[in-house]
């Protein structure tokens, strides 16, 4: 209902942009991604590549969040599969106490007053956007809630491979998605994926206590 | 009256706080937003008026000149309604500007201030007095208090402002993935307990035109627009947003445009 909804929006406004308007959407990409070229700052030259898209961002940028046609949904998927790397020990599931640190920890890498934010590692971000352990009250609702993620799902290769996947590349399975490809792009290493993927799952992690 | 409203304020938050009230649906942080509710009623943002006056009718820079001179879109000195009809096209740079980039413009052309000095001084540091443009854009913008935005895009230059910062709202970039529709595409979303406007509402995104420049409570001094967006672009973990940059102007003519008919209220108070 919701996606028809935004379908029928985002048809509207085209229809619009396509009667009304100079410029045309070649001519305001053109325009605008000249602007991004100028109106940023960083450290090192290095770091303004940040502001470049890859391909399934360029795709994941529709205006009004506008529904992604078949073809452009199968090659985010595609890309989001072929992106997927796994930690070279093959074990999925880490320590469940660093996973539960790192999910907490909403810093590392950004760039203020001329300088990049280095520490060991960045933090996983979690809490930002999803409600963790039974009782936390600071946590965010942009995504779903994981209280209880693992208890509910159990503990097999199956379910930790398939949430060592989500996080390192969401759009395998739900391509655009809000959730940050952690992996992919490289805020995250493998290896703390793997904790979060036991943060999830280990039925000593206080995200599986009982309410 | 504002003390019997604070009672009534400590009294709601009394009552959500004390258990057994059959309140179980109250938003967790709905006592933050009862104690921001409370302090809003005495905005220290007030205090910003008055030196951004003092500050604009003052003889300074180099060249020993007052603002008194500088068009902001209605003639020379007239500030009523000017802030609201911002970003718009000037003619005489040729560029669409938004009240910060035209309050640089006139600081360096009458003042003889020197651009790069400004830029750098123009986001104050926390807990320091504020700068001079963030006084000035709140003085400037609170002679339009009680009047609508209404923003035009008929110069051409405007509509490719307007367009661009469009595209440039939904354009996803960086390690996060982010571009602002992920934090502010949706009702009723928070970051922790940090609630976001909804800005693809019109309903939220005329609470944020209404309401910049803005008192922030964590840091104790008045903040703009320009840094409103420049500190969304840090948390994305993209390079640092160019104060008075292209895209910064882009953005403030989308979300002004959208923001059509919200009546200014400044300075708004956030956390």
């Amino acid at each position: 209902m919701r996606l028809a909804c935004w379908t029928i929006l985002a048809a509207a406004a085209l229809t619009v942009a396509g009667c009304s308007s100079y410029p045309d959407q070649a001519a305001t990409r053109a325009s605008a991604e000249s602007m991004v070229s100028k109106s940023f700052t960083a450290p090192t030259p290095d770091l303004l590549k940040r502001l470049e898209q890859d391909r399934s961002q360029r795709i994941c940028s529709k205006i009004g969040g506008a529904r992604l046609t078949q073809e452009e949904a199968a090659e985010v998927v595609k890309l989001a599969r072929a992106s997927i790397q796994y930690p070279p020990s093959g074990k999925l599931a880490g320590d469940w106490k660093a996973g539960e640190k790192l999910a907490h920890d909403g810093a590392g890498d950004r760039i203020q007053f001329g300088r990049l934010e280095k520490r060991k590692e960045n933090g996983g971000l979690c809490q930002n956007c999803h409600a963790l352990a039974p009782g936390e009250i600071n946590v965010g609702n942009i995504g779903p809630a994981l209280t209880g993620y693992g208890a509910q799902r159990g503990t097999s290769d199956a379910v930790a491979k398939l949430t060592y996947e989500r996080i390192y590349n969401g759009w395998a399975y739900a391509p655009c998605s809000n959730m940050p490809r952690l992996g992919a792009t490289g805020h995250l290493t493998p290896e703390q994926i793997a904790h979060l993927v036991a943060y999830l799952l280990d039925p000593a992690s206080p995200i599986n206590r009982k309410p | 009256m504002a003390v019997v409203r604070r009672g009534f304020a400590a009294l709601a938050l009394a009552c959500l706080v004390t258990p057994g009230t059959g309140l179980a649906q109250v938003k967790p942080d709905a006592g933050i937003t009862i104690g921001r509710q409370m302090l809003a009623d005495d905005n220290p943002g007030e205090l910003w008026i008055e030196q951004g006056k003092t500050l604009f009718h003052q003889k300074r820079g180099p060249k020993s000149a007052s603002l008194e001179q500088c068009d902001f879109g209605l003639g020379a000195g007239k500030l009523e309604g000017a802030s609201v009809r911002l970003p718009r096209y000037f003619s005489d740079t040729d560029r669409v500007q938004d009240l910060e980039s035209r309050l640089v413009t006139c600081m360096v052309e009458l003042q003889g201030f020197k651009r790069d000095d400004i830029v750098a001084r123009a986001i104050s540091p926390a807990g320091s007095n504020g700068s001079d443009i963030e006084a000035l854009a709140l003085y400037i913008t609170s002679r339009s208090n009680g009047m609508k935005m209404s923003v035009s895009l008929d110069h051409p230059k405007e509509q490719e402002m307007y367009m661009a910062g469009e595209y440039l709202f939904f354009r996803r970039s960086g390690q996060t993935d982010f571009s602002c529709l992920q934090c502010h595409g949706d009702a009723d979303k928070r970051i922790r307990l940090q609630d976001l406007v909804h800005m693809t509402s019109k309903k939220g995104v005329q609470e944020v035109v209404a309401t910049w420049p803005a008192y922030r409570g964590a840091h104790f001094v008045v903040r703009t627009m320009q840094w409103r967006l420049y500190d969304c672009f840090w948390q994305m973990r993209l390079p640092e947003l160019a104060y008075a940059s292209d895209v910064s102007i882009a953005l403030t003519t989308y979300l002004h445009y959208q923001g059509n008919g919200a009546v200014i209220k400044v300075p708004g108070f956030k956390r």
